[in-house]
């Protein structure tokens, strides 16, 4: 792990890009175009493992006995991946739904 | 010049303040700088010359691009790759740029 600054911001930002796709998704649903709105699913989970991986490492080196200085930035990636994954789940009933209704 | 930085919370963001601020010392150049949540962009934008958007909120795009295109700035989403490296020199260039081609 080379910087951890910049590694938490890694997180964020696979985190927050997978937020931007879920809700980008949901846009695209509520227009009808749903080929648009489960390609921009695909790309949210892709960005979330993405930032998962990123956070398993974290944990591994933890685990092996490598502390790891926990900063409130830290915990505000964290707060953005669960927010992310939350969000993630939350889009694919959206576009579910809205296709349904455009039936 | 006056740049405002918005994301979610205004809180990762405002890393990248402080490494735009040291570039733009670096260079020698007045700049205002300052990251707030989106929904405070509203309350400040009129003190702005341009708005960059922080990945997270990129899906705001198209609502922050109105209310910019109504104060008549540049708005632009923040580079993934200048904004997972917290390399603010280049998040700096960017907001010159459109600052310029505006």
């Amino acid at each position: 792990m080379e910087n951890l600054e910049e590694t938490i911001f890694q997180i964020i930002l696979h985190g927050g890009n997978g937020k931007s796709c879920s809700m980008e998704a949901i846009a695209a649903a509520k227009k009808g175009d749903f080929v648009q709105a489960k390609e921009k699913l695909e790309q949210s989970a892709t960005a979330l493992n993405e930032a998962h991986r990123i956070q398993t490492s974290l944990i591994q080196s933890e685990v092996k006995n490598k502390k790891i200085e926990m900063s409130l930035l830290m915990v505000h990636a964290q707060d953005h991946l669960m927010n992310a994954i939350t969000v993630k789940d939350l889009a694919k009933e959206f576009v579910d739904l809205y296709e349904k209704l455009h039936a | 010049m006056n740049i405002l930085l918005c994301c979610s919370a205004g809180m990762s963001t405002s890393l990248l303040v402080t490494k735009m601020e040291a570039a733009a010392k670096e260079h020698g150049l007045e700049c205002k700088i300052w990251a707030v949540s989106a929904d405070t962009v509203k309350a400040q934008i009129d003190q702005a010359d341009v708005l960059l958007l922080g990945p997270q909120v990129r899906y705001l795009l198209p609502q922050m691009k109105s209310l910019a295109n109504e104060k008549n700035i540049p708005v632009e989403t923040i580079n993934p790759v200048h904004y997972g490296t917290l390399n603010g020199l280049e998040v700096l260039n960017t907001a010159i740029n459109l600052i310029k081609n505006h």
